[in-house]
């Protein structure tokens, strides 16, 4: 299909490049660290003569810098060009926005230095040092403002699910941040209450911010490549409210038979509950994305299948039965990775490789690469999810019977963990592909808007089959 | 969605919601929780971690423990918490209202941790637990880092807790391994890790006996 193509790309190129590249750099790092904390689970030993490189720091260092590193930069710029896309002009505010990557990536890097420090905060998806959340705070603010820019002084008066969802997701982040480094570290809450205020930060950063960020991606990209208007779209803001109304309140349910009050876990079934209504819309507005070609639209595809999964799943283990075999194991890890890698990376993936050619004007340097990075994404997910679930069913299986040792359940599941290591290996490969392949063709920016011709630039899309 | 006020305080009340829901909800329930005084023991429970413990839950936490170890007991029936003689009770709010950072933790990789202070038949002391951390586990790491080794003088009396290792662990002669303070305080903290009181809350719910049987 032809690439349609914009002047209004190549006069907000700089920053989304910078945003682009930084977060798959991260990315790329957070893999590493991610096979090294793999390589631990199967031999303990591994690195334990340094206090930087024990499990417990491994862990959070790596989900930080997919989370804040990658998830945040790549979803950011993305969402910024579909801001700016649909604003109809180019992004306004563009220094802020060079301000925002500057020091929310420097935010990053001192997060990652505090935890090997032994900084680290010790929560779920927070691990960040107190001390850069008033760096990241004020820097995201600045990321937004190009942003919300568009969206204010946008030139139809109509506006996209697209853009409520990049919106949502620029505005909210920043009281998500700001209200719970008030209540767990300016004046922290006593006992079981910084459990809960930190599950609660949890659940609204991957529902109130990371989510809303994919979906915007993927409501931007999946009526552009599939050339239709997306069926049921008048359902699309009832899918969006619900995310943002119900989706805070299903953190409970990581909390269920813990010291915690008993309505917590109870709120969270209710509301993982209501939340598949919005899952259902996502399903009915883009399922189209099924049967259109092109790399972007098959890895979106991908990533909007595992986000719908993911939302059955956490409504299915919220129930005290189900959770009775699930909590404390790595099917926690193996839900964890479901939503954040299957499920909003593979939808940034291909929010990328739709957005990139069209930002700079070059075709992607290496299709190869572009081939290589798919198909180590598809292989090394699939092998992911398999192992965890295998390693969940031998472990919860040893824990529920107390005649089981932690040895015995150690040695069990150490197969399926190998396999783990090696899916975390392959999925590496694949992004070093990317960000190789990301480095070579945003290297440069190639300007077809100078002639006042309208240039098709016959195709700008990699084709991977 | 034309009126971008309405749209950003919507986008503001859902958040509000949530917060006022979850975090204010349970600060009001739980926020002023007092400790519990028995008139029987002129006591009251919990009791203050000694300062050396409160020390060693900031290294616990700043090396990750709770990556692999819970810190809370589920209800009899839920599980095998009580079989694996991890705690008699569950856990109740009311534990955690001294802990300065309270590590409920989300994977059981290794043990639970809530009562380790109080295993039976023996629970391990602090010797026990330095040992441990210097040699691990199958399925635990050490934790050498924590360590020193150093010179001991001729006919000098062992330190203080020097570990006392066997085999190819053991230092070179003349030499005795010992603990930092992160490590003692470590241990320290780990022994002192029980919940044995039963408040009226937390008395030990009997499984409910399964549908036919008397």
């Amino acid at each position: 299909m032809k690439a349609e193509y914009s002047p209004i790309d190549r006069a907000s190129s700089v920053p989304l490049i910078l945003l682009l590249r930084s977060g798959v750099a991260w990315l790329a790092l957070s893999g590493v660290l991610g096979l090294v904390a793999a390589a631990q689970l199967i031999s303990p030993h591994f690195l334990d003569s340094w206090s930087f490189t024990t499990y417990g720091r491994v862990t959070a260092l790596a989900e930080t810098s997919f989370v804040y590193g990658w998830l945040a930069n790549a979803g950011v710029a993305l969402a910024l060009w579909s801001l700016g896309r649909l604003s109809g002009e180019p992004l306004r505010g563009q220094g802020w926005a060079l301000g925002g990557w500057l020091f929310w990536n420097l935010g990053v890097l001192a997060a990652l230095v505090g935890i090997v420090h032994g900084d680290s905060t010790g929560f779920t998806l927070l691990g960040l040092p107190r001390y850069v959340h008033l760096v990241l705070l004020f820097s995201y603010a600045a990321l937004a403002v190009p942003g919300i820019l568009a969206w204010s002084g946008r030139q139809r008066k109509i506006s996209y699910a697209s853009q409520w969802y990049a919106v949502a997701a620029l505005f909210l982040f920043p009281w998500i941040l700001s209200v719970v480094h008030v209540t767990l570290f300016a004046w922290p809450a006593r006992g079981v209450l910084q459990p809960i205020i930190a599950g609660w930060y949890a659940q609204c950063a991957w529902t109130l911010w990371i989510a809303p960020l994919v979906l915007s991606v993927a409501y931007f990209v999946v009526p552009k490549e599939t050339g239709k208007v997306l069926p049921s779209y008048e359902f699309a803001s009832l899918g969006f409210w619900t995310l943002i109304f119900v989706g805070g309140l299903t953190g409970g349910r990581h909390l269920i038979g813990g010291p915690v009050p008993a309505w917590i876990p109870a709120l969270a079934v209710v509301s993982c509950a209501l939340l598949l209504f919005h899952t259902f819309i996502v399903f009915l507005n883009l399922r189209g994305a099924v049967f259109a070609r092109g790399v972007a639209s098959r890895l979106i595809s991908i990533g909007l299948a595992a986000y719908i999964l993911g939302a059955l799943v956490d409504a299915v283990t919220s129930f005290h039965s189900v959770a009775e075999h699930t909590q404390f194991t790595y099917f926690d890890t193996l839900q964890q990775q479901l939503a954040l890698y299957a499920g909003a990376s593979t939808v940034l993936f291909g929010g990328i490789y739709f957005a990139l050619p069209r930002i700079t004007g070059n075709l992607w340097t290496s299709a190869g690469l572009v081939r290589a990075h798919v198909g180590a994404t598809v292989v090394g997910l699939l092998l992911l999810l398999i192992s965890l679930g295998g390693a969940y069913y031998v472990q919860s299986q040893g824990l529920l019977d107390a005649k089981v040792s932690f040895a015995t359940i150690t040695a069990q599941t150490r197969p399926w963990l190998l396999g783990a290591f090696y899916a975390q290996a392959i999925l590496l490969v694949g992004n070093i592909a990317l960000l190789v392949n990301l480095l070579a063709s945003a290297c440069w920016i190639t300007d077809f808007s100078a002639p006042a011709t309208f240039n098709p630039a016959p195709a700008l899309e990699t084709s991977a089959t | 969605m034309k009126n971008n006020v309405i749209f950003f305080l919507g986008l503001f009340t859902a958040l509000l919601i949530s917060w006022a829901g979850i975090v204010l909800g349970s600060n009001a329930q739980l926020g002023k929780l007092a400790p519990y005084y028995d008139d029987n023991d002129s006591t009251s429970y919990p009791q203050w971690l000694p300062g050396v413990a409160a020390q060693g839950q900031l290294v616990y936490r700043d090396l990750g423990c709770a990556s692999c170890h819970t810190q809370q007991v589920r209800r009899p029936g839920f599980g095998s918490d009580q079989a694996r003689g991890w705690g008699e009770r569950q856990s109740v709010a009311r534990d955690y209202i001294y802990q300065p950072a309270p590590q409920l933790g989300s994977y059981r990789i290794g043990p639970d941790l809530t009562n380790l202070g109080d295993r039976k038949p023996s629970a391990p002391d602090v010797d026990d637990l330095l040992h441990l951390l210097y040699v691990g586990a199958p399925g635990m790491p050490s934790y050498r880092f924590l360590f020193h080794t150093r010179q001991l003088g001729v006919g000098a009396q062992a330190s203080d807790h020097a570990l006392s290792l066997k085999g190819a662990l053991s230092p070179p002669a003349g030499t005795e391994v010992v603990p930092s303070r992160r490590a003692l305080e470590l241990a320290s903290y780990l022994v002192t890790l029980k919940t044995t009181y039963d408040y009226p809350e937390a008395v030990p719910l009997a499984a409910a006996p399964k549908e036919g049987e008397k």
